[in-house]
């Protein structure tokens, strides 16, 4: 298998006010293609922020990020957020779906930003849409769309460049227990579907069960 | 494509009704670069949040309020040059040639070649003042050649003689054949010493010198008795034309006349006064336009407020593969579309106001005092009112380009998705 991830030595640290916090001290990973990498730790562990450094979200202190065969901390500006449009799906604990825009819409941005011929994107995104049950609710607005609803958006619109890699931050801390077990249920089948790599981060074990490899996030470390 | 992955489907929040027309990515503008689309969907949903819509409006309404107030401004003021320039120019020739009694001819053949001119006559200018019963008044004394300068507008004569501004005529009660004193300011040798010049001259008739002052204090008479009393060397040629350019005639003159040979255009002659209208309009410009400065200001406001309200949007586009360049000019577009609408209102309010103004002359002023009885509004829609369209668009693209660097600036840290 190939190696769809590859972090090495990050770093990262926060000043607050005069006291400096070191959330990252030196985290090595890698996930393979197709893998689905569960990070947990307790909240304010880092690993939001470490999923943003794995996404260029966020720039590390130090250490590098590889993906594929790019490394990713040697890009900057248009050509970071171009890598991000072709190769990284995200999908965070709120929605973060543009209001303005309907399920159908939101879902067929990423493949504006990357230019891509509006026709076949609308045809791609109806596609996605439609196979997470919400054909009916193409042409709805985010407040016009249940919570398990707007997620299932979400993980369409971080889908549809079919990216290699998908990052998801609490994908279900937002939803309620049945709500959430759904979702999850959908991401893992769209996950082995679609045949990506996948880091999802997460504080909840039940969450972390249903990936193929889990590591916790103590003490800005990584560990088995 | 994939088996379609079957989940039971929660309920949605709302009754969700169907999205309205221009939705669903099938819209026209959904063609359009990506920082314009969202602009225009930022665009309309100004409206939606109450702060954002006060603010979006409070914007609109001062852009409109500046540039409406910069319309009528500039209306006004080019519709009183316009009348103030008729005055003048009317009572001004065309051209005028100063000449001495040696270069007359050379300049009489020089106007001959060109084939333009229609009327060409000598004429003397000199000061001097008229007196009668009592009274004194400084004039311009002006000796026609032939028949009195078009420039002297309204004239009715009956006569020989001295032709007074009408407003003279009727103040001192002096009628048709009354005789008044013209004196001199040149000297002639008499056996108590020098003395002026004096002729007593029967009022020939009376020319309209409207309500400037400086028209009233002229008076026209014959050049033989000019010649009397004033120098030979004021002696000049007035020309009239068949409508062509005064100013290209002029520049034709000056190349086939010596330097020492004068020719100016009417423009010339009041250059002063071409100034004090330019630099008036140009600075009354620039003080109404602190409006449209102030509201551009509040562009930057308003664009602040919504890139603020937009923070995790601005994170997730950022996420989603948004260039910071794009970013930035999603917000830039935004506030062109912002600035432009109040912008075009301004400026049809403005212009609307000024023509119903001006048609149905609603804004009185004393006849007495102005040369004109009301306010008259004049919109150049070449060149003033382009002036004011693109200045006000520059500062609103300006004001924009500040908050769009702004949003350009913002990084899709976790911070941006609280």
């Amino acid at each position: 298998m190939s190696l769809a991830l590859s972090a090495t030595g990050l770093r990262k640290t926060f000043r607050e006010g005069t006291r400096t916090v070191e959330v990252l001290k030196g985290v090595d990973l890698e996930v393979e293609t197709g893998e689905i990498l569960g990070i947990v730790g307790p909240s304010g562990s880092g690993k939001s922020t470490l999923l943003h450094l794995l996404g260029g979200l966020d720039h590390a202190d130090s250490g590098s990020v590889d993906i594929g065969s790019v490394r990713l901390t040697d890009l900057d500006g248009a050509k970071l957020a171009e890598f991000r449009n072709r190769n990284l799906g995200f999908v965070f604990q709120f929605h973060q779906l543009l209001p303005d825009f309907t399920a159908l819409e939101n879902v067929v941005l990423p493949a504006r930003i990357a230019e891509r011929p509006l026709g076949e994107s609308r045809d791609r995104a109806r596609a996605l849409l439609e196979e997470v049950g919400l054909a009916d609710r193409l042409d709805h607005f985010p407040n016009e769309l249940s919570g398990g609803e707007r997620q299932r958006v979400a993980i369409c619109r971080a889908l549809s460049l079919e990216p290699p890699l998908l990052l998801a931050d609490e994908p279900t801390g937002n939803l309620d227990p049945d709500t959430g077990e759904r979702v999850l249920e959908l991401l893992m089948k769209l996950q082995e579907h679609h045949r990506m790599a996948s880091v999802v981060v997460t504080h909840n074990p039940a969450v972390a069960r249903r990936c193929g490899r889990i590591l916790r996030l103590e003490d800005g470390v990584l560990r088995a | 494509m994939e088996v379609p992955v079957q989940l039971p489907v929660d309920r949605p929040v709302s009754g969700a009704a169907p999205a309205p027309p221009g939705t669903s990515a099938s819209s026209w503008y959904w063609r359009l670069p990506v920082p314009w689309l969202l602009a225009l969907r930022y665009f309309r949903s100004t409206r939606k949040d109450a702060s954002i819509r006060f603010l979006s409006s409070m914007t609109r309404g001062g852009v409109a309020l500046g540039v409406a107030a910069l319309v009528l401004a500039v209306a006004a003021l080019s519709g009183f040059q316009a009348r103030l320039l008729g005055e003048v120019l009317g009572h001004t020739p065309q051209l005028q040639i100063d000449v001495t009694p040696d270069s007359e001819g050379e300049a009489r053949r020089a106007l001959a070649l060109l084939g333009v001119a229609v009327d060409v006559q000598v004429v003397l200018v000199g000061r001097g003042w008229i007196a009668d019963n009592g009274r004194l008044q400084p004039v311009e004394i002006v000796g026609y050649e032939k028949t009195v300068p078009a420039w002297f507008p309204g004239v009715e004569a009956s006569g020989e003689g001295i032709l007074l501004a009408l407003g003279v005529a009727r103040r001192w009660g002096v009628v048709d054949g009354q005789r008044i004193e013209l004196i001199s300011p040149r000297s002639q040798l008499s056996p108590i010493g020098p003395i002026p010049r004096n002729r007593f001259l029967p009022v020939a008739g009376t020319f309209v010198s409207g309500r400037s002052q400086e028209f009233e204090g002229r008076v026209a008479i014959p050049l033989d008795v000019a010649d009397q009393l004033l120098w030979p060397s004021d002696r000049r040629l007035d020309v009239e034309l068949d409508g062509s350019d005064p100013e290209a005639a002029a520049k034709r003159l000056r190349a086939d006349l010596p330097d020492s040979v004068r020719v100016q255009t009417a423009r010339d002659l009041n250059r002063s006064l071409f100034f004090a209208l330019r630099l008036e309009k140009t600075l009354m410009f620039f003080a109404v336009f602190l409006i449209v400065v102030v509201a551009s200001q509040t562009l930057i406001s308003s664009l602040a407020l919504v890139i603020a309200n937009k923070t995790s949007e601005i994170g997730m586009l950022s996420a989603m593969g948004m260039t910071p360049r794009q970013l930035g000019r999603t917000f830039v577009a935004l506030g062109a579309l912002l600035g432009t609408t109040g912008i075009l209102a301004g400026a049809t309010i403005g212009s609307l106001l000024a023509w119903i103004l001006d048609r149905y002359r609603l804004l009185p002023l004393p006849d007495r005092v102005y040369i004109v009885d009301y306010v008259p509004f004049l919109l150049r829609f070449d060149t003033d009112l382009p002036v004011i369209l693109l200045s006000s668009l520059v500062l609103t693209l300006l004001a924009a380009l500040s908050a769009g660097k702004k949003a350009g600036a913002m990084r899709a840290t976790s911070a941006s998705f609280q």
